[in-house]
């Protein structure tokens, strides 16, 4: 058992992510073929491009809204049991998270259609892990503290919310520039999931009050479910209940092996005046089908004890009878812990893209704006301004709802082979988030690497948020 | 690049305090009457909650609370004992209570701290044992509304999770 008590940790702890998921750097950096996963309807000019396999796209973001590892460990010589009780204890809420999001391109290409230029295909894999772990300030409380001397106390177990998955995505898009104006496109997706739980949507109390009879009452109203698929097989692999291996495992549940689900990105880019353009987009409008290797478990019900309790001369008529083993058996009834294999739906955390950009400066190399079709030339009609300056909107849902962000951010070309983006963003996590991306073009070869919150690499321990991306890609621009 | 010192973790303590009722008791004065000799209750229960392998494992103190209320006419004796799994007795408790109208009786022990008994008395419990006796006669009834003598109790420990 305890090693799937690693794997378990493992999970939650390493390869496990958070739904922050905010790529604020990668939207909308036109020269990247990645960002059209943010937005189908980018506007686009490549003629084709290929991601080197496993290196095209690897993104990796940690966040923390409430307490960072230095809040707790740094070597201040301070008593780490006050450090706990000042600054996780008494100073988060059910609303602080800890997770990571962890995604990584197996594969992914793209051309540009020779029969129909205005239209750009995009297709590949990747896989995505998320994980997020909602503080359970209640529990925690009951945890550190117990439930002594605090009579009418109700510790709300609606706190405990954690979910995670890891999950393949095989996808592929379609982007038309509709006119010199507008271009749209539209991303079906297929998930194979990989592992799931989400524990998200608990409910209840337990509360100590004086007893009617007794001098204490606890009572537990109880509604707490935990939903996992995909992790009873690999637990029965490493307690060598059944043959297999772990890596098999995964891999059959990621190559369309496990839990289906479909889901679609929509997008669109439109020029408000020549320089200046809206964007938007939705991403993971869809749903997964966890029908195997399921396990549940809940915990419903509501139960009060007073300890044991014996009344006379009632208690007379079975001089035999265990009264503790039926208070046990009594509140085992009242809240049964069960087990079962209900297949359940998840759906995808859905995110919504939006931005407004103005360019301005100089065209890049002199080029000049034509009022041509992308493909038609092997010039880059729309991008060429040396500068743009916008802002960009995030929003994704969350376990306990809606969870914004907003980006303000400058955009430079330096001839045609480096971009530089800087972005400052403000959300839950910080409000001194300034990051910057890199994306190089060497003849064929396209390399970028975006970081965030750049502040806090002086101390990555003391960091709320901390996001990188990197990628490798061949590519070609304009015409066929 | 500030430090961090992750051996610190090694000195966090968890140490929660729960409490809860153990043991309620009552019966009315004709039970008492109807009883033939002085010793008109004696039962033992089993009480597994102090030997299960958590609770025994990591308590660390704690506190036993006893409360006694007589509305009878009769003088009262309520003995508490602790037993193990063979039924050897751990510890004892004797409460001996005026008949009404006397004030509610009531008694704290302490376990595991300096000043309180042996932990291990909580820890090796398996049965408490309850007997009751009648020091006054078995005819008279008091006046008060339903007459009772009522035993209450709860425990109060800290145990280390961390």
């Amino acid at each position: 058992m305890n090693r799937f008590k690693l794997f378990q940790i493992a999970i939650l702890c390493g390869c496990s992510a958070l739904f922050a998921q905010n790529k604020e750097l990668l939207y909308d950096f036109t020269e990247i073929p990645q960002a059209l996963l943010l937005n189908p309807g980018m506007q686009t000019s490549f003629s084709w491009y290929a991601g080197i396999p496993l290196t095209s796209g690897i993104y990796g973001q940690a966040a923390t809204s409430g307490i960072t590892v230095h809040s707790i460990f740094a070597n201040d010589g301070l008593d780490i049991n006050d450090k706990v009780r000042n600054r996780a204890l008494d100073a988060m809420n059910q609303r602080d998270e800890f997770g990571t999001t962890i995604q990584l391109d197996l594969f992914n290409g793209g051309y540009r259609s020779k029969e129909n230029p205005q239209i750009f295909y995009s297709f590949g894999v990747y896989f995505e892990s998320n994980t997020i772990l909602y503080w359970p300030q209640d529990l925690a409380y009951l945890a550190f503290d117990g439930n002594a001397d605090q009579l009418g106390r109700k510790f709300d177990l609606g706190h405990l919310k954690t979910k995670g998955e890891g999950l393949t995505v095989f996808h592929f898009g379609i982007n038309k520039e509709i006119d010199r104006n507008l271009t749209l496109g539209v991303r079906a997706k297929i998930y194979s999931g990989i592992y799931d739980f989400n524990s998200s949507k608990n409910d209840g109390y337990f509360v100590t009050t004086e007893g009617e009879n007794n001098l204490l009452a606890n009572t537990m109203v109880a509604d707490l479910e935990l939903r996992t698929s995909g992790l009873e097989e690999i637990r029965r692999v490493l307690d060598d209940e059944s043959d297999g291996t772990v890596p098999g495992i995964i891999t059959k549940r990621a190559l369309l092996g496990g839990d289906l689900g479909l889901g679609v990105d929509l997008g669109f880019s439109y020029h408000l005046t020549d320089r200046t353009i809206v964007t938007g987009s939705i991403l993971d409008l869809g749903f997964i089908y966890h029908a195997g290797d399921v396990l549940g478990y809940t915990l419903q019900g509501t139960a009060t004890t007073e300890g044991v309790e014996v009344i006379l001369p009632d208690a007379f008529s079975d001089p035999a009878a265990d009264f503790w083993q039926d208070l046990v058996d009594e509140i085992e009834a009242l809240i049964p812990f069960e087990e079962n294999t209900n297949s359940y739906l998840t759906f995808r955390p859905t995110q919504l893209y939006g931005s407004i950009r103005y360019n301005f400066g100089e065209p890049v190399d002199g080029a000049v704006d034509c009022d041509c079709g992308v493909g038609e030339s092997s010039a880059d009609n729309r991008f060429h301004y040396r500068n743009a300056v916008g802002g960009q909107l995030h929003m994704i849902n969350r376990p306990r709802g809606p969870q914004a962000a907003l980006t303000a951010f400058y955009l430079r070309r330096v001839g045609n082979f480096l971009s530089l983006k800087t972005t400052y963003t403000v959300d839950k996590f910080s409000f001194l988030n300034l990051g910057v991306g890199i994306n190089v073009q060497a003849g064929p070869i396209n390399f970028y690497a975006l970081a965030n919150n750049l502040f806090s690499y002086g101390n990555l321990a003391d960091s709320r948020y901390t996001s990188f991306q990197i990628g490798l890609n061949i590519l070609s621009w304009g015409a066929n | 690049m500030e430090e961090q010192n992750f051996d610190q973790f090694d000195d966090l303590n968890i140490t929660p305090t729960l409490e809860a009722s153990i043991l309620y008791v009552e019966s009315p004065e004709e039970v008492i009457n109807d009883a033939p000799g002085a010793v008109w209750y004696i039962q033992t229960f089993n009480f597994d909650a102090f030997n299960e392998a958590f609770f025994a494992d990591n308590v660390l103190d704690g506190v036993i609370t006893y409360e006694l209320e007589n509305t009878t006419s009769k003088e009262l004796e309520i003995i508490f004992e602790f037993l193990d799994d063979s039924d050897t007795v751990l510890d004892t408790e004797n409460f001996r209570i005026d008949p009404a109208p006397t004030a509610v009786l009531r008694r704290e022990i302490a376990y595991g701290n300096a000043t309180g008994r042996s932990l291990d008395i909580i820890r090796n419990t398996s049965a408490i044992r309850v007997s009751a006796s009648n020091f006054g006669d078995n005819t008279s009834v008091s006046s008060l509304p339903d007459p009772m003598i009522i035993f209450r109790s709860s425990g109060k420990f800290r145990l280390r999770l961390k």
